[in-house]
């Protein structure tokens, strides 16, 4: 029995041993296969948008390919959830916007931990979004809206894509920031909301795929939810202009692997994609869908990540927002 | 009337390229390929199939994608009418008349009637798009939540008229199906209903799973179990063409199966699925034979499947005139788009008509080509038949588990198409029917949704759903269906007239 104990653990010491090996040569021919990106949601939305220009880019970048899967549900639980319990060999990425990481953890009990579970690679992506209210309300601009909502307590209408997604939180924000009282109503994903929007059923959305909608005057844009201006956009201010402060946080995407893939691996990833972020070609494809790639290291966005949870947090927790 | 021709002009120019025809006829070939494969559905081919459109141009791009859509509606009719599985939705009602015709060796008209009518529907509804695009999207405009509420309660009432045994039962599989629906993630507070706490549940139950283990898989156990049922499977082929009285009989069943899915097909999500439904009930309501639907009419089929073809083509509406996609299958299109640098909205017709009118001519030469392409195939896949069911059921189930494995890479979601099977037996056993519990399922979550906004957005007042000054429609449908519980249901003779034509069967 002794004797049987000792050979296992022996074995055990030479498969680390041999695993420890195993690691680096690993991160020295990285990568020799395909790697998988998985999107935590379904096809076709906005992480699709910019999961794909993306996986392209890199597929072209490393001479291996790229392949998307989208394994969408439970709010993105599902193949976030995947990813942390997937091998750590970095065969196996997420590409994934700030909700699974720093807004579900504190509404829901995740099967993953937004920190523990996940090493940061890179930030791929911020959507920059704003907030836009139908012509039938009567206001053109943020401050109208605030003495119109002010007046008129509880009458205004918005749609958001579904209890706790970023479509809620920031007028949550506004709520929040500005003391006015403006009604909820939550539907299946943004387009959902969107049918209800254009007739003017609900008055007010905070969502990007509306700009188009914006430009044949059939709404109105209010602000920017960015730190900086919309080029196509350039009359309509910021939140932080508009003296709301601490408001214009963007739908941030991000690169992460499961927590142990070496390091070697991360660091070239990381090198690289801050290098096809500065390309032309990137720049356009991700202006297009109205996303801006600010470049981070992967201390950096482990930091952001630990600060966006605490500001969500409190917005959740002020704005009464509960799941279960 | 000039812009018209104009339009069509342009749309022509671009869809009769070589290239463009070429990737027109190869969406319309993968689309009936995997449409006939049970359970791989067009969203997985299409999400699969994005990365290769970067290769290509815009236009091509979402020609291919387009035909991929309604080749694979087209072909999913296939399976539902030789097997007996509906792959989509929309082929459920496909499925109750079609698979008995194949039973009784008609499969060949049944399989036809299909192409014939879904090229007519397709035809008037690209007709449709061509003239109507913009009162057509004004018109699903008009659809408050109160509307769409009331509509999902005609719809359960046709339901009841679909099924042709037991009343009782029928209500009871409704409320069944409803049950089953409400699995999953409550959109107004975010409690997880009926979940156990598995997180592969969170989002409910796709529709494909129920649908291919209460009909496929039951249907495969029923027949192993059944070897004089299983034979009538193989024998006695009679010709592969409808025969000029099937041509007659079908004729006012296509032309209002389009109508009704023109329509409907304009409206979000399920409002599209339930013109196939819709337009099965209509038909069982105006033939002289009610009580011969389920038996094997070939109205059955040709009214549902061109609606459901018709539904499929001006379901294109609101994402080219909005933007809006109002099913999966317009996010991909949307998504394929978007890789090209287009934004989709209002701005697409005006500014790339090349590209809005040249999809557009290519739906329509998409379904020619499926045309051309499946009447020719009808032999093979009656052919198919003749294969030893022994063989036959193993292959089902294969395709089954990999079309469903496929959905969401989930070996959870084929445990769960497991149990609908074995439930389904159940269901066959004790005689109670399935579609009412599939048209359920796929309603009764709708309905608690648009009931819940309509009550939200009216601040809890539910004179929201009959005000005529401003929820028409709303009241509209409410009294359709009122009218239809009480002829069908409450008026004795009627009643009774319904029982003895279910003791005659």
């Amino acid at each position: 029995m002794r004797r049987r104990e000792f050979l296992a653990a022996s074995a055990a010491a030479a498969a680390t041993g041999l695993a420890g090996t195993r690691a680096s040569a690993q991160a020295a021919s990285w990568p020799d296969k395909p790697v998988k990106l998985i999107l935590p949601y379904a096809p076709g939305g906005a992480t699709d948008a910019i999961g794909r220009p993306w996986a392209e880019a890199l597929s072209k970048a490393f001479g291996q390919q790229f392949v998307v899967e989208n394994r969408g549900g439970a709010g993105g639980m599902i193949g976030t959830e995947a990813v942390a319990k997937a091998a750590p060999d970095g065969y196996t990425l997420l590409l994934t916007p700030n909700a699974t990481l720093t807004v579900l953890p504190t509404l829901r009990k995740t099967p993953y931990d937004p920190v523990k579970s996940f090493a940061p690679i890179a930030r791929v992506g911020d959507l920059v979004c704003g907030f836009v209210v139908h012509p039938s309300v009567g206001v053109k601009t943020m401050p109208e809206l605030i003495a119109y909502a002010k007046k008129n307590p509880g009458k205004l209408v918005y749609g958001s894509a579904g209890l706790g997604t970023a479509t809620q939180l920031r007028i949550e924000m506004l709520k929040w920031k500005t003391g006015v009282d403006i009604l909820h109503v939550p539907y299946r994903g943004s387009a959902d909301a969107l049918n209800d929007l254009l007739p003017g059923t609900v008055q007010m959305m905070n969502e990007i795929v509306v700009l188009p909608h914006v430009k044949a005057g059939k709404l109105i844009l209010l602000n920017i939810n960015h730190s900086t201006r919309n080029p196509d956009f350039p009359d309509v201010p910021t939140l932080t202009e508009l003296g709301i402060k601490d408001a214009d946080v963007p739908i941030w995407y991000s690169i992460l692997a499961p927590t142990g893939t070496p390091e070697d691996i991360i660091a070239k990833l990381n090198e690289k994609i801050v290098e096809l972020a500065k390309t032309d070609d990137m720049k356009a494809k991700m202006r297009t869908i109205n996303v801006e790639v600010p470049s981070q290291k992967p201390s950096e966005i482990a930091d952001f990540i630990g600060v966006d949870t605490k500001r969500n947090a409190e917005l959740i927790k002020a704005a009464n927002i509960k799941l279960e | 009337m000039e812009d018209f021709f104009t339009n069509l002009g342009l749309g022509f120019s671009v869809a009769f390229t070589l290239k463009n025809l070429f990737w027109c006829f190869m969406g319309a070939l993968i689309g009936t390929a995997i449409g006939v494969l049970p359970g791989v559905g067009p969203v997985a081919t299409m999400a699969l199939l994005l990365p290769v459109t970067y290769y290509l141009s815009p236009e091509g791009a979402l020609i291919m994608l387009a035909g991929i859509y309604y080749g694979a509606q087209y072909g999913g009719s296939t399976t539902a009418i030789l097997v007996n599985l509906p792959g989509e939705a929309s082929s459920v009602a496909t499925a109750l008349d079609g698979y008995q015709m194949a039973r009784q060796g008609r499969a060949g008209p049944a399989l036809a009637i299909c192409a014939i009518g879904s090229f007519i529907a397709g035809t008037i509804a690209t007709c449709l798009i061509v003239l109507a695009a913009p009162p057509l999207t004004a018109m699903a405009q008009q659809f408050t939540p109160a509307a769409f509420f009331s509509l999902m309660v005609l719809g359960l009432v046709l339901a009841i008229v679909m099924a042709s045994g037991s009343l009782l039962k029928a209500v009871g599989m409704i409320l069944l199906g409803m049950l089953l629906g409400l699995i999953g993630t409550d959109v107004n507070t975010g409690n997880t209903r009926f979940t156990f706490g598995i997180s592969d549940l969170f989002d409910g139950i796709g529709f494909v799973i129920v649908a291919m283990g209460v009909f496929g898989m039951a249907e495969i156990v029923g027949n192993i179990g059944n070897t004089e049922r299983r034979d009538l499977l193989s024998s006695k082929v009679s010709h592969l063409y409808p025969t000029r009285d099937d041509m007659k009989r079908s004729s006012g069943p296509i032309l209002r199966g389009t109508l009704l899915g023109s329509l409907l097909g304009v409206l979000p999500g399920a409002a599209a699925t339930l013109s196939s439904f819709a337009s099965y009930a209509l038909e069982k309501r105006l033939s002289g034979v009610p009580a011969k639907f389920g038996t094997g009419m070939i109205e059955g089929v040709a009214g549902p499947e061109s609606a459901n073809n018709a539904a499929a083509q001006t379901s294109f509406i609101p994402m080219l005139t909005l933007g809006i996609p109002a099913s999966p299958v317009m996010a991909m299109m949307i998504g394929g788009m978007m890789i090209h640098g287009i934004q989709p909205g209002p701005q697409v017709m005006q500014q790339k008509p090349a590209l809005f009118w040249g999809l557009i001519v290519s739906m329509w030469l998409g379904n020619l080509m499926l045309l051309v392409l499946n009447l020719p195939l009808i032999g093979i896949w009656v052919k198919l038949l003749m294969v030893p069911y022994r063989l036959l059921a193993i292959a089902i189930l294969f395709f089954c588990c990999i079309g469903v494995y496929s959905l969401n890479n989930l070996a959870t979601e084929v445990h769960f198409m497991a149990f609908f099977g074995v439930l389904g037996y159940i269901f066959v056993k004790l005689r109670c029917e399935a579609a009412p519990l599939l048209l359920g399922f796929l309603l009764g979550p709708l309905m608690e949704v648009y009931m819940r906004r309509a009550m939200l957005l009216s601040r809890g007042d539910p004179y929201v759903f009959i005000d005529w000054n401003n929820q028409k429609l709303s009241l509209g449908f409410l009294i359709v269906s009122l009218v239809v519980v009480v002829v069908l249901v409450l008026l004795p003779n009627m009643r009774k007239a319904r029982e003895v034509a279910f003791k005659e069967e």
